[in-house]
């Protein structure tokens, strides 16, 4: 006779993101007991407040652009214009059509109980969610991240924006100071300016983009400002926001002088943090503000117990957290563990042009002192520049002395699909020659791939 | 009042509502023990129990280790002797 538990689940999933909801549904495809637990809304920041609406923004943006500037190609598109309301109906229907966002009914119909409220832990088998208390064999813990207010005067005083609330805005605002040019900062940055926004990035950092090799952020904080009209304040902290009227005043210091500037609105994009605030301590789970300290299984200090997504402070994207959620759960249901493969995991910036890079890049290489060749095609040399009239931007392809393609960076309209193919690569070990002689279409932007992978054959 | 359930040390049920006074009083004899001036004592003890309250406002139910840990770390920032005391007091509340 099958042993009656001593919990009432299986397996509980806190938060039902990309970190958790695939875990979820696989454990309850395998016939165990499962609940998850949503303190915001269901299927998480990805559908619902970020990716999503974010790129279907973004599209909508980039086509206005390219018809606004459609002259060149003997196009008449003086008239153009938007209306930010449909356009916010339209984010709106590519936010409901993913079936992730707001999908409680999807667990519903895979047998999965779900629950709203903070999950907070009161022993390491026992959750309390809005005073219902839970217990389970094992849990998940996937409750993502958040923005982390800066520590600048004033701020606490004025109703600043984050990038999930600047997409709700009725209107673009007239204009925007972006505290952090990281890869968010710069996307929102980037829509904003197209819809007439007058957008300032403040970076601490020497350059945009600062996780990405230099040149990528000197080619953006060129073209942002060339074709978008964005500034970028490098090397710059914003010391204090004051209310101005309508808008807000921020002064800033920028290589020792003290600025400051007018703006309608102001939007927090400096970091995100793992949501940690859950009783952590009375499952002896150990955590950093950085995140839970977890296994190469994803198994954190107390065995039952794994965590996945954000929550875990290492790259925040949604395609790393559905990895994690499958190889936690796989480890959670089967005695042989498994670990998460980063090393062809993409990060992409999705501007245009978009920014995608697998593996190590040159700066990486550089600090782990190995010994690599690099070499670099510019877009502007293949035929499909000529025809879309387009020249920023380049393939770059880190390999090791023996020619194995250890990394890859482009910048390229099609970047976040370009990538897939280099991903493949140093997955798998590929060689720069064989990349270089394997066909490439004509008239595609992966021509700059086979040049640059030629360059190191 | 806040409306927030604690549950006891060592899981004793049923949990009881969470009452500022007690926390408060066990902070300021934290404070006192370590010869802090009575008026001293009385508005960190204050000010202590404000930030718990704040933290307390986002959840319905937590344990009496959750509020003293919270309490020793805001303790912590203010009065650093008297958080060591208060932290390794086994009966605060």
């Amino acid at each position: 006779m099958a042993k009656k538990s001593l919990f009432d689940y299986d397996l509980i999933v806190i938060g039902s993101g990309a970190g958790g909801s695939a875990a979820a549904t696989i454990a309850a495809r395998e016939g165990r007991k499962v609940a998850i637990i949503e303190s915001d809304t269901f299927g998480g920041d990805s559908p619902n407040w970020s990716d999503i609406p974010q790129s279907a923004l973004s599209h909508a943006a980039h086509l206005y652009y390219e018809a606004r500037h459609g002259a060149r190609f003997g196009l008449r598109t003086l008239t153009i214009g938007y209306n930010y309301p449909s356009l916010r109906a339209w984010k709106n229907i590519a936010i409901e059509r993913t079936g992730t966002a707001n999908n409680r009914k999807f667990y519903e119909s895979h047998g999965i109980d779900a629950y709203v409220g903070h999950a907070h832990f009161l022993s390491p088998n026992e959750i309390s969610v809005n005073r219902r208390h839970l217990s389970a064999t094992s849990y998940l813990i996937a409750t993502g991240s958040h923005w982390e207010t800066p520590s600048i005067p004033g701020l606490a005083d004025v109703e600043y924006l984050t990038p999930r609330t600047l997409l709700e805005e009725l209107r673009p605002p007239k204009s925007l100071y972006v505290v952090g040019g990281g890869t968010v900062g710069v996307e929102i940055a980037e829509i904003m300016a197209i819809f007439g926004t007058k957008v300032y990035i403040a970076e601490a950092a020497g350059r945009i983009l600062p996780e990405e090799d230099e040149e990528i952020g000197q080619l953006m904080e060129r073209y942002l400002q060339e074709r978008r009209g964005i500034t970028s304040l490098t090397q710059t902290r914003t010391t204090a926001v004051v209310k101005d009227g309508l808008g807000v005043r921020i002064t800033y210091s920028r290589g020792g002088v003290e600025k400051s500037v007018r703006v309608d609105k102001v939007v927090i994009a400096t970091e995100r943090v793992p949501s940690v605030d859950l009783g952590l301590e009375n499952a002896s789970v150990e955590y950093t503000p950085a995140g839970i300290t977890v296994n190469d299984a994803l198994q954190t200090t107390a065995h039952h117990i794994y965590a996945a997504g954000d929550v875990l402070g290492k790259a925040r994207s949604t395609h790393t957290a559905l990895l994690e959620s499958r190889v936690a759960v796989h480890n959670i249901l089967h005695k042989k563990a498994t670990s998460p493969d980063y090393t062809a995991t993409p990060r992409i910036t999705f501007t245009s042009p978009a920014i995608a890079t697998v593996g190590l890049n040159e700066d990486d290489c550089l600090r782990r002192d190995l010994k690599v060749d690099v070499a670099l095609a510019p877009l502007n040399i293949v035929a499909r520049s000529n025809t879309s009239d387009f020249r920023d931007g380049f393939v770059k392809i880190v390999a090791d002395k023996k020619g194995i393609i250890l990394g890859a960076t482009i910048v390229a309209p099609d970047a976040a699909e370009m990538i897939g193919e280099l991903a493949l690569a140093v997955k798998y070990g590929l060689t720069a020659n064989q990349v270089a002689t394997t066909p490439h279409a004509f008239l595609s932007w992966s021509e700059a791939i086979r040049v640059a992978a030629g360059k190191l054959a | 009042m806040l409306a927030v359930d604690v549950v006891k040390r060592g899981g004793e049920r049923p949990s009881e509502s969470f009452e500022r006074i007690k926390l408060e009083r066990s902070i300021r004899a934290a404070l006192l023990s370590v010869r802090t001036p009575d008026g001293q004592a009385e508005d960190t003890a204050r000010r202590v129990t404000d930030i718990v309250e704040q933290w307390l406002a986002e959840h319905s139910e937590v344990t009496s280790y959750d509020i003293r840990l919270r309490a020793s770390g805001a303790l912590e920032q203010l009065h650093p002797d008297a958080a060591y005391l208060y932290k390794h007091h086994k009966v605060i509340m």
